[in-house]
């Protein structure tokens, strides 16, 4: 056994999050070493592109013994050593380094990690532009539209800066802010937004009620209707009624002037997948109704060349490759698991079969979702640990 | 607190991987069979010293309880020197 040094090496690297996501879009060959216990490990790490490999090695086997520990860090890769916050990894990163390993840190580690944010524009059009503002670590997307100076938000999360700071970059006001659904993998921003600028939040009524507790929402919300309108500068939102994952779930298929369509799905339908429809309890009875919703009225009110754009992905490559999550609707319909099950019997089949665990805080984050239960910080977090189950 | 102890080290304020780190320096200068009092306020530690006790050698962990001091939860655990 050798006796190691106890003290922490601060002369190693770090990598900001933005730099690291960017390695991991252009599917850099990185190795990340994940150096918290093994459980914390198992409810979710680092995922990227095929040129990631990622391995648990707590850190408390170096301090045990930091030659045997190291001695199973196979890779000849750069290493980014990831922990709970950032001591440990910079711990492991020095010791690594001592030996001659290239070597970083993930800056401010997983849970920083998990709270970071990428915003990138889509489109950039005389007629407005398309915002998107995702979470990747969770999975999580959603969008700012703009035009003439005013600003939609869809499926806003809950880390509402970004918004304001994209808004503000467009030099917009935000005058309109939109739910899909009432989202159980993660809390809204909506409610708290709309208190923050006086723009009216809207949301399907039949997604105000949760469907566990039967209980009504207690936040302020006006409710959506099938087909109604909304006029955002040159741009035209409508309201499309998609149940499915959810009773309320619906589509905004927005019109531009030159007539392109963007159709903003929510968890009705993703690029690769679909949105679970048993989130209620009631997989059985409402995969039906999901399979109306994406043969049937689907293709009513779109065309092959209409923007997809969900606010899930499930891993990196979606989308255009480079961090930009749509895709023609012509391609989704080539692509997507689910789309190649067209008869009834053999989508419900296929659903049904291919359902994810139900993650049991999902129940809790649409109680926060309707004002049933107001979290802390602390406890907000703990709900969104880990990425989004998307079949 | 049934379990008795013959030192105790306080880790008090100090982040992760410093509690673990200074337990496993202390239990080095333990007596075989003597057992250590750790008091942590990282709330990792408690997981992290379950998977560590798992793997490290002469580690027994013999219990963990969280103890309110002033407001403020302490995470203790205990660990025997086996050899």
């Amino acid at each position: 056994m050798t006796s190691i040094d106890f003290s922490i090496e601060v002369d190693v690297p770090a990598q900001t999050n933005v730099d690291f996501y960017n390695s991991l879009l252009q599917n850099q060959p990185v190795h990340v070493l994940d150096v918290r216990n093994p459980d914390a490990f198992q409810r979710g790490t680092i995922e990227g592109k095929s040129n990631l490999t990622v391995q648990n090695l707590p850190y408390y086997d170096f301090v045990e013994d930091a030659d045997a520990a190291v001695a199973q860090v196979s890779s000849d890769r750069d290493i980014v050593v990831v922990c709970a916050k950032a001591q440990s990894s910079q711990f492991v990163a020095g010791i690594l380094q001592e030996r001659g390993y290239r070597v970083s840190y993930l800056e401010g580690g997983m849970p920083s990690w998990g709270n970071f944010y990428d915003v990138r524009p889509l489109l950039e059009a005389p007629f407005g532009q398309i915002i998107q503002v995702a979470r990747p670590a969770r999975g999580d997307v959603s969008f700012v539209l703009v035009s003439d100076g005013q600003a939609a938000v869809i499926d806003p999360l809950r880390h509402l800066a970004y918004y304001r700071d994209a808004v503000a970059q467009a030099n917009a006001n935000i005058t309109l802010i939109l739910d899909t659904h009432a989202h159980a993998d993660h809390i809204s921003g909506g409610p708290a937004l709309a208190a923050e600028t006086d723009a009216p939040y809207y949301l399907h009524p039949y997604d105000a009620i949760h469907p566990m507790d039967m209980l009504p929402a207690q936040m302020p919300y006006q409710a959506l209707t099938d087909g109604q309108r909304f006029q955002l500068g040159q741009l035209t939102i409508e309201t499309i009624w998609f149940p499915g994952h959810t009773l309320g779930q619906v589509n905004f298929l927005v019109t531009a002037p030159d007539q392109s369509t963007y159709l903003f799905t929510g968890d009705g339908l993703f690029l690769e997948s679909f949105g679970r429809p048993d989130l209620g309890g009631k997989g059985e009875t409402w995969t039906p109704v999901l399979y109306q919703s994406l043969f049937q009225r689907l293709p009513a009110m779109i065309n092959d060349q209409t923007w997809i754009l969900p606010s899930h992905i499930s891993h990196l490559d979606e989308g255009d490759g480079e961090g930009r999550f749509f895709a023609p609707y012509g391609q989704v319909r080539r692509n997507n698991a689910a789309m190649q099950h067209g008869t009834r019997e053999d989508f419900i089949t296929f659903v049904l079969n291919n359902l994810p665990v139900f993650p049991p805080q999902y129940i809790e984050i649409k109680r926060v979702n309707l004002g049933l239960f107001i979290p802390d910080e602390e406890k907000a977090s703990e709900l969104e640990i880990g990425k989004t189950s998307v079949p | 607190m049934a379990t008795t102890f013959d030192h105790t080290l306080d880790v008090k304020g100090a982040k992760c991987p410093m509690p673990l780190v200074k337990s496993r320096k202390a239990m080095n200068d333990l007596a075989i069979g003597e057992v250590l009092r750790v008091v942590a306020t990282d709330r990792g530690s408690v997981a992290d010293f379950q998977g560590w006790a798992k793997t490290a050698r002469n580690v027994e962990l013999l219990e963990q309880e969280t103890v309110q001091e002033n407001g403020q939860d302490t995470y203790v655990h205990y660990l025997r020197r086996t050899s």
